[in-house]
């Protein structure tokens, strides 16, 4: 204690002034009103400096959000981009895929010529939706006029909406996922098994998947996508993910599973949209049905 | 510091007080801004030269607190008194004879060291104890020139009454 005393006095010169001044420095800000003045405002503007400088750091760390999140996107548009170049031929029981190069699309004649867009987007917007009926429909402000045909698929950035069934001249009338009648050529991304979606619960978030083969691994949380073989939507489409730990094997039909799944897109939230026109379609179509004249 | 040699330091820190506080401080304000002479630090510098920094820090203070308490604003003579015990020890050394003090000399007095030596080392410690005084009084260096140009008049003024006191007392211990 004694030495410790010592050392204060021998070497303790600067911790006294050093806190003196502390001391000082209080009492003349604290009694001293045009000095505190001077303090507040100097201390206020080093704060609001700090405080900047601050949010500048934390801007620039939650710019690693945003670049994914907008990375994530890109790859989203990407993709969608892709698809909508995406020529789909089904021909009897095999289907033939093309993707168009961007680059050979500009320089390519014949390319040019075979490789056109495969969907349209048209932005749209609910203005009914309903989801607690057996069959629920939802109201779209585009109709003809806009290009709408029927069977062409509505869509979310989040998920599948439904499939337009009746068109006016400036409205269409889309059947929701929920409703009974409705079926998707869906896929479990992970596996590439595909099946079809269709809507048996009540419960307006999960849909259930079936003709999936039994001898498919199936995970919980699987993300299931389009097939893109219905003509109605492209390949790859989010629509949601396996909601099941383990699936259950489907009562009608006990060769395959019947998989719960879980939407990605909640569809009482249902408000922007896009509807999918594939311009294939009346090709595509009139090949079906000279197909079953054959 | 024994007992033999406390008074002349106490009756120092009573004397300077009270002059400036009676004399220096109530003149400043009607004689204008640039009229400030600041006599007590001269206290500190004749402290004992063998006294350990901390003592002189905390002395500085004191009576810097002292001039304050009369003066209005508190804090501010006792920042620049305990900034003078700090730098008093520097300014010794920097200032000290060949071979180091040898401890004869109790105080930094013209008595012991000359006219010459005595005038350099108030020189500058005083420089310092008004430059640090007018710069914690502006609380803000925005105004640099005016703290320059203060320290200067008062540094000079005080000089001038440092002379004056060397004459008149001629301190031995």
């Amino acid at each position: 204690m004694r030495s410790i005393f010592q050392l204060l006095i021998r070497s303790g010169g600067f911790l006294a002034f050093a806190m003196l001044e502390v001391l000082c420095f209080y009492l003349i800000v604290r009694y001293n009103e045009p000095r505190a003045e001077i303090y507040n405002y100097s201390a206020g503007r080093i704060g609001g400096k700090i405080q900047k400088r601050w949010q500048h750091y934390t801007d620039y760390i939650g710019l690693q959000d945003r670049v994914d999140s907008l990375a994530a996107e890109n790859a989203r548009l990407e993709s969608l981009w892709r698809n909508s170049r995406l020529i789909q031929i089904p021909y009897r029981d095999t289907s033939v895929l093309t993707i168009a190069d961007s680059i050979l699309l500009g320089d390519s004649m014949i390319l040019r010529k075979h490789v056109r867009p495969a969907f349209d987007f048209i932005p749209a917007e609910a203005i009914s939706n309903s989801v607690n009926l057996n069959n629920n429909w939802i109201m779209l402000n585009r109709g003809r006029r806009d290009g709408v045909t029927p069977n062409c698929g509505v869509i979310t950035s989040q998920g599948l909406v439904g499939v337009v069934r009746l068109v006016d001249e400036d409205i269409s009338m889309a059947m929701s996922l929920l409703h009974r009648q409705v079926k998707i050529s869906a896929m479990l991304k992970r596996e590439g098994a595909f099946g079809s979606l269709v809507w048996e619960d009540d419960n307006p978030e999960v849909m259930t998947l079936k003709f999936i083969p039994k001898h498919i691994e199936i995970l919980q949380g699987d993300t299931v996508v389009t097939s893109g073989f219905s003509q109605m939507f492209p390949r790859d489409a989010m629509i949601g993910t396996v909601l099941d730990a383990t699936p259950k094997i489907d009562p009608e039909n006990p060769y395959f599973y019947a998989i719960k799944v879980k939407l990605r897109h909640d569809m009482s939230r249902t408000k922007d949209v896009m509807i999918v026109k594939n311009l294939f379609a009346p090709q595509i179509d009139s090949l079906l049905h000279r197909m079953k004249d054959e | 510091m024994n007992n033999a040699s406390i008074f002349p330091h106490l009756w120092r820190f009573l004397g300077l007080t009270a002059v400036q506080i009676l004399i220096f401080n109530p003149i400043a304000p009607q004689a204008g801004q640039y009229f400030n002479v600041l006599l007590y630090p001269l206290f500190i510098l004749l402290l004992p030269i063998k006294l350990p920094t901390f003592y002189a820090v905390l002395l500085g203070f004191l009576i810097g607190l002292s001039v304050d308490l009369s003066a209005g604003i508190i804090g501010l003579h006792a920042s620049a008194g305990a900034f003078s015990g700090f730098i008093r020890n520097t300014v010794l050394i920097a200032f000290q004879p060949k071979g180091g003090f040898t401890g004869k000399e109790p105080i930094a007095s013209p008595a012991y060291f000359g006219w010459v030596w005595f005038l350099q080392v108030t020189a500058i410690f005083f420089l310092l104890h008004t430059f640090w005084y007018f710069s914690v009084d502006s609380f803000t260096f925005v105004y640099l020139g005016a703290i320059t140009l203060k320290t200067l008049a008062g540094w000079i003024l005080s000089m001038l009454f440092v002379v004056f006191y060397g004459f008149l007392f001629y301190p031995k211990q």
